[in-house]
């Protein structure tokens, strides 16, 4: 199987790497050619560093490795060992499935043997449990801690969080000084909006002498981390990067409707276009009627299917278990899709009698920890008979348990078809033969888009099963029309870049300020996201340069004078467009814009970035057909009618030109021109003056005939008055324009068009050439100044102004004095690290917490842990709503004294940000009702309800803290009886993987 | 007058009743006549939820403090602040120790609280500075580290679940403190600051105002080596010096001799401190740079700043720089 594995990966590899390698021109060690094959190696070293000559210290080089595997490593794995056994920290950028977890294994025996500590931290709590097993099956010596969890705090291998190893680092912990190896799993996840930072943090943090061990996805820019680590470690960092997928992949495209697969990407990496086209080809079109609904409604083809037929998805799986392409995972970037799609399977039965049983024992024996209330629950009882027939679900609103067992089953192979959201494409090795997408596109909070190459590669990794498959299959569900270039940037574009996500805390700030040697801004300086403005500045500042060259190459002849009716020109086109802004607002229009009315609007511009530098516009004449209010934006119910935007219907003559089978371009001519006479829709500004002419236009429009005609009964009247000039609507007294500004514009016009005429420069025969000239020049120039300005603000600190902020927001809430030193209210806010921590301590500081009942309490932190917005969530009862006010009241006021100290945060949205939305059943869950009662209560999933209530049990841990460091025992009472209300049966329930 | 026992002339004790009254007069404003003594009534509203601080307790549906001292109020938070108590430890707080008792895998520390502190021999940095678990070797090997009587500044880590004081040194800045002296003063006298441990260029000498009240003035030590250096090396050098460590070579007195001067500064600064104490100023790096200052400035010798004339001038100085500092305010 090596030599198999080898030889299907060479060329490709090769081909791929090659812009990589001049990076190894820098590289201390060379790898024999054999190696750099499947892996690059490079390092990063501080600045002014000496290599050590001898790569690896001599003293370990001919002892016995710290572990040894029963199978031949990869060239990657053994690259990163070495480095290992060199002493010295290492990045492995691989994908998902190509053995990672070898290199944190080895450094891990390394540790041990040399009774040094070594932690292991990943993203994710399942991650972590799932780990925490994997090692205590391979060393003892093994420990976690989550926010759910601890166990043996004392092993000396800890598999944690990150979140917990950070919030370790700033409390100060023995470990700290025994730590050897820091191995940071998906470190990836950096690129996190909300909680990459904590990888920052823990990492400019992490003790001086200890060594890392990086673990990522594939990332292209996995080199400029290392510099980073280096620089802010002060030690050398190796990066190993692999392309390398141990089993090949197939991409496959299956269109909507139709019946089979076609080859788009084969296990070479080629793309086949003529296969795609056909692919295209047979894509049957969602029913006319469907066309124009929204992206959102797609699915239905999907789940639906048309009358009488079969579901995509259904023809899909049959096609794939005919075909012995099982174990499959379908994906879907929806809970609700993922369920609807599972339902589908109603029908299909993929498993023996024999596999029935055992699957039943599993989940049986797995259940067994459950109370029989919660057996009873629909979620578990109607899973089993699906799970039965070898279909799962895997997704975030699954009871925990109900996932862990799923995961089992389906690494026993006794599910043959998941499906599951994104998140099953993260952490422990799950692989399937095929990896299905019911959908391109993916929903990413405003709009849809189509999925990433970094999304797409983390989730085909889990295609092809390693020493099982030959190869992966990866099948795309495609139900619109794609251009080939999209098709080829999914599939085969790079990994998603390493990105800081930096962004400041308060807690961050706080827990900085209060230890002597903490400091903000030096967090601020040794953060990535400096790393990366700084290395941007010397691209910047050559782009600048030769914008400049550029700039100065330009030579223009009376360049002064030329410049003067240069402005001029551009002073009398703001104040034309300032007069039309005023005509043609709707209120002043609107009763002018019957139908048949001869209106004078701007032809489509010929060229769209070069602005024309006459004084006239060019211009056409049309007959208004109709007016339009725009509809589509959110508040437009709100809007008052005279400010709603409004389009026009116009006939008049266009060119229209076909290119593509969908798009069309219409452009605007002068009447005289050849060209269709067409209804088009332009938006009022486009609109150059209203005529007093109305014309009579004939009720039908549809015929060519028609409109032929009225356009030439334009040209007639058009013709009349030709000397006289058609008149025109008078702003002031046809339309009661009534505006100081309208008139004091109007006159400026004037005064600036007597000035056009005296200049001599005017009567130049190449004016026009000449502004266009001048104008490029002012473009560049004003380039030049956006990027001197974007080099400024990157060499001063990034967050500079926004610590200042927040600085202020600490003194004025009175959480830290005037010299920075951290008072009572900053301490209490350190301690609060899981919910927005200065509204919780405003809310406890102000007593709120006090006299009210433990289960009111609960329902009323539990605000501070939802973020989902539900659509029909009921309103809870009065006494909760009461308290829900208060805590929006603290929260406005929170937010104002934000606002005031000029950090930028929008107040209302923050306001909002707090959901009243499952007050009702956590209120119940503290009162000890069962789970499947508070289920009744709330229309969310059980998955998400029980995270929201494990969180909140880690918000009342922080409380209990808080409160112990203000002394106030009888609120410390009051947390921790809190505690036990909510920690118990299903919600707590511990995870199977321990 | 805060059992200040000192031999003053009728014109120096007019002097020193002046400046003090000068300084009291300036401070009542700030705190208002809030004090209680224990047992006495918080007034509090008792419409509000009022949560109840350190140093206080409900008796009979009233608020009653516990301690002596100040009643501080934020939002519905009520607590007393202690004037002149025994020293109470803060997460965070830099404090100066002595040790007392070797135990098991930990050294205690006389902290100046109510219990002894726990400094973990975990929370320690190993002497060669490498990463790893401290082993049966190392605990044996503690008394290399720390003796009883060594002078150790450290963090104050927070109490632990069984209610004992934990310390830990997070970096290199911590740890033993020799060459130098400690003096002990009243803990409220030092307030917490951004900075604690100070080293003083002009003098060649390191204060460590510690939250505790023990204040340490000495030598000053440049921060111990960077990772670069080799840590193998240094682990041999250790072996070495620790075989001939019963004789101290002549190389190791050069290294540890403090120049006369420095011997100096450190008890003028020492002295400084002293003066400022019993009077009862608080102390911060500023004003104690101001006294050494003063004193040099008036060719006093080391011994004399403790002569009543010294103290007069300070405590004439004090209460110019305050009203200086509130007009300027005002």
């Amino acid at each position: 199987m090596g030599s198999l594995k080898r030889k299907s990966t060479e060329d490709p590899s090769v081909e791929r790497l090659s812009p990589q390698k001049q990076q190894r021109e820098d590289s201390a060690l060379l790898n024999t050619f054999e190696e750099s094959v499947a892996c690059i190696h490079d390092v990063s070293y501080p600045e002014g560093y000496e290599p050590r000559s001898s790569f690896s210290s001599s003293s370990r080089k001919d002892s016995k490795p710290a572990k040894e595997f029963p199978f031949t490593l990869d060239p990657f794995q053994s690259e990163a060992i070495k480095c290992l056994d060199a002493g010295e920290s290492v990045m492995v950028s691989a994908h998902t499935s190509a053995g990672k977890t070898v290199v944190a294994l080895y450094a891990i025996a390394m540790s041990l043997q040399n009774n040094q500590r070594v932690i292991y931290t990943s993203p994710i709590k399942a991650l972590s449990n799932q780990k925490y097993r994997e090692f205590k099956e391979e060393f003892s010596d093994v420990g976690l801690m989550t926010g759910d969890v601890t166990i043996e705090p004392n092993a000396s291998c800890l598999v944690m969080t990150t979140e917990i190893w950070r919030s370790m680092q700033y409390k100060g912990s023995e470990i700290i000084r025994e730590v050897a190896w820091v191995i940071f799993d998906e470190v990836h996840y950096m690129r996190d909006r909300e909680r990459g930072v904590v990888w920052e943090e823990s990492i400019v943090m992490a003790p001086r002498n200890s060594r890392f061990v990086f673990l990522s996805a594939t990332v292209p820019n996995a080199k400029e981390f290392a510099d980073w680590v280096a620089k802010v470690h002060q030690q050398p960092c190796h990066i190993v990067y692999t392309d390398y997928r141990p089993t090949p992949l197939q991409h496959y495209i299956f269109p909507s409707g139709g019946d089979g697969l076609y080859l788009v990407v084969d296990e070479k990496g080629k793309f086949r276009e003529d296969s795609f086209q056909k692919a295209l080809n047979a894509l049957v079109p969602a029913g006319e009627g469907d066309k124009k609904r929204e992206n959102g409604k797609r699915q239905k083809g999907l789940v639906v299917g048309r009358a009488g037929e079969e579901s995509d998805i259904f023809k899909m799986v049959k096609m794939i278990i005919q075909r012995q392409y099982d174990p499959v995972i379908l994906f879907s970037f929806s809970k609700r899709d993922c369920e609807f799609l599972a339902m589908q399977m109603a029908r299909m039965d993929l498993n023996d009698d024999n596999e029935k049983v055992n699957i039943e024992t599993i989940f049986w024996s797995a259940m067994d920890m459950l109370s029989d209330d919660d057996k009873k629950l629909p979620q578990v009882s109607n899973m089993l008979p699906l799970l039965k027939r070898g279909i799962g679900v895997h997704h975030s609103g699954l009871l925990p348990i109900l996932k862990e067992v799923i995961e089992i089953l389906f690494q026993e192979g006794l599910i043959k078809c998941l499906f599951a959201t994104e998140t099953f494409s993260i952490g422990l090795n799950m692989p399937a033969k095929t990896v299905v997408f019911t959908n391109v596109r993916k929903f990413d909070g405003d709009k849809f888009r189509w999925i990433s190459s970094g999304e797409f590669i983390q989730m085909s990794g889990r295609a092809g099963r390693r020493g099982i498959d030959e190869r992966g299959i990866c099948i795309l569900m495609v139900d619109e029309k794609l251009e080939p270039s999209t098709a080829k940037m999914m599939l085969k574009g790079s990994a998603d870049c390493l990105n800081s996500a930096f962004h400041l805390s308060y807690n961050m700030l706080l827990n900085q300020m209060r230890s002597e040697d903490g400091d903000p801004e030096k967090l601020l300086r040794n953060s990535f996201y400096q790393f990366q403005a700084d290395r941007a500045i010397p691209d910047l500042e050559k782009q600048a340069k030769n914008l400049e060259e550029e700039r100065d190459s330009i030579i223009i002849e009376e360049e002064d004078s030329l410049e003067n009716y240069y402005n001029l020109i551009q002073q009398y086109k703001s104040l034309k467009k300032d007069v039309r802004d005023i005509v043609f607002s709707p209120r002043y229009c609107l009763p002018f814009l019957q139908p048949g009315r001869l209106v004078c609007i701007q032809c489509t511009k010929t060229e769209e970035n070069s602005p024309s530098f006459c004084i006239k516009d060019q211009t056409t004449w049309a007959v208004i057909i109709n007016f339009e209010r725009v509809k589509g934006t959110e508040d437009d119910a709100s809007r008052k009618p005279e400010d709603a935007d409004y389009t026009v219907d116009v006939l008049t003559r266009c060119t229209v030109s076909r290119d593509g089978v969908l798009k069309k371009t219409i452009k605007i001519v002068s009447l005289k021109e050849p060209g269709e006479p067409v209804v088009v829709t332009v938006p009022i500004s486009q609109i150059d003056s209203l005529s007093s002419v109305r014309l009579i236009i004939s009720k039908d429009l549809l015929p060519l005939e028609a409109r032929e005609n009225t356009l030439k009964k334009v040209s007639e009247v058009l013709s009349r008055f030709a000397k006289e000039g058609i008149p025109l609507l008078d702003p002031e007294e046809d339309m009661k324009v009534q505006s100081s500004s309208y008139r004091k514009a109007v006159r400026r016009i004037e005064a600036l068009e007597s000035l056009f005429d005296k200049h001599e420069v005017a009567k130049s025969p190449l004016i026009e050439q000449k502004l266009k000239v001048l104008h490029m020049k002012k473009e560049l120039t004003a380039k030049i100044k956006s990027i001197k300005r974007t080099m400024r603000s990157s060499t001063a600190l990034a967050f500079k102004d926004e610590l200042k902020a927040r600085k202020r927001v600490l003194r004025k809430l009175g959480y830290v004095t005037s010299d920075n030193v951290v008072e009572l209210k900053g301490k209490v806010a350190c301690e609060i690290s899981s919910a927005d921590e200065l509204t919780l301590t405003e809310l406890m500081f102000n007593g709120v917490f006090k006299d009210i009942k433990v289960e009111d309490m609960v329902s009323l932190l539990s605000c501070f842990v939802w973020r989902e917005k539900l659509q029909d969530a009921q309103k809870p009862r009065d006494e909760l709503e009461l308290l829900f006010t208060q805590l929006q009241d603290t929260a406005r006021k929170v937010a104002k004294v934000q606002l005031e100290s000029k950090v930028q945060i929008d107040v209302e949205s923050f306001v909002n940000s707090f959901r009243p939305d499952i007050m009702e059943a956590v209120h119940a869950w503290a009162k000890g009702s069962k789970f499947y009662q508070i289920m009744e209560i709330t229309q969310v999933f059980e998955g998400s309800l029980i995270r929201a209530i494990r969180r909140l049990e880690e918000v009342l841990q922080q409380l209990i803290q808080a409160a112990k460091s203000i002394g106030e025992t009888e609120l410390e009472a009051k947390f921790e009886e809190a505690v036990s209300k909510i920690k118990r049966d299903i919600v707590f329930a511990a995870s199977l993987y321990l | 007058m805060r059992g200040l026992q000192l031999s003053l002339n009728q014109t120096q004790k007019l002097r020193l009743q002046r400046a003090l009254d000068q300084l009291e007069s300036l401070s009542s404003k700030a705190n208002s006549n809030a004090s209680v003594a224990v047992a006495d009534t918080i007034p509090v509203n008792y419409e509000d939820c009022v949560l109840k601080g350190h140093g206080t307790l409900e008796l009979d549906g009233e608020v009653v403090a516990t301690l002596c001292g100040v009643v501080e109020r934020v939002n519905k938070l009520v607590y007393v602040r202690t004037l002149r108590a025994r020293y109470k430890p803060e997460t965070g707080d830099i404090i100066v120790g002595r040790v007392t008792e070797i135990a098991p895998k930990r050294w205690r520390l006389d902290i100046n609280f109510s219990q002894d502190a726990v400094l973990m021999l975990s929370s320690m940095n190993l002497p060669d500075g490498i990463q790893r678990r401290r082993t049966a070797v190392d605990e044996l090997n503690m008394r290399s580290i720390f003796e009883e009587n060594d002078i150790v500044c450290a963090e104050v880590r927070g109490f632990q679940h069984d209610g004992s004081l934990h310390l830990q040194a997070r970096s290199q800045k911590y740890g033993k403190l020799e060459r130098g002296q400690v003096l002990t003063i009243s803990p409220y006298l030092v307030k917490r600051r951004k900075q604690h441990l100070h080293y003083l260029e002009e003098f060649g000498v390191d204060l460590i105002l510690g939250c505790n009240g023990f204040i340490w003035v000495g030598e000053h030590v440049e921060a111990k080596g960077t990772l670069i250096e080799d840590q193998t090396d240094k682990a041999e050098q250790l072996n070495t010096k620790s075989s001939s460590s019963t004789f101290m070579s002549l190389e190791e007195q050069e290294r540890t001799y403090t120049s006369l001067e420095t011997r100096q500064n450190i008890c003028r600064i020492a002295n400084a401190v002293r003066v400022l104490a019993n009077l009862g100023f608080s102390v911060t790096v500023e004003v104690i740079k101001e006294t050494v200052y003063l004193s040099s400035s008036l060719n006093l010798d080391i011994h004399e700043m403790l002569g009543s004339e010294f103290y007069v001038l300070v405590a004439e100085g004090e209460a110019t720089r305050k009203s200086m500092f509130t007009k300027k305010k005002g």
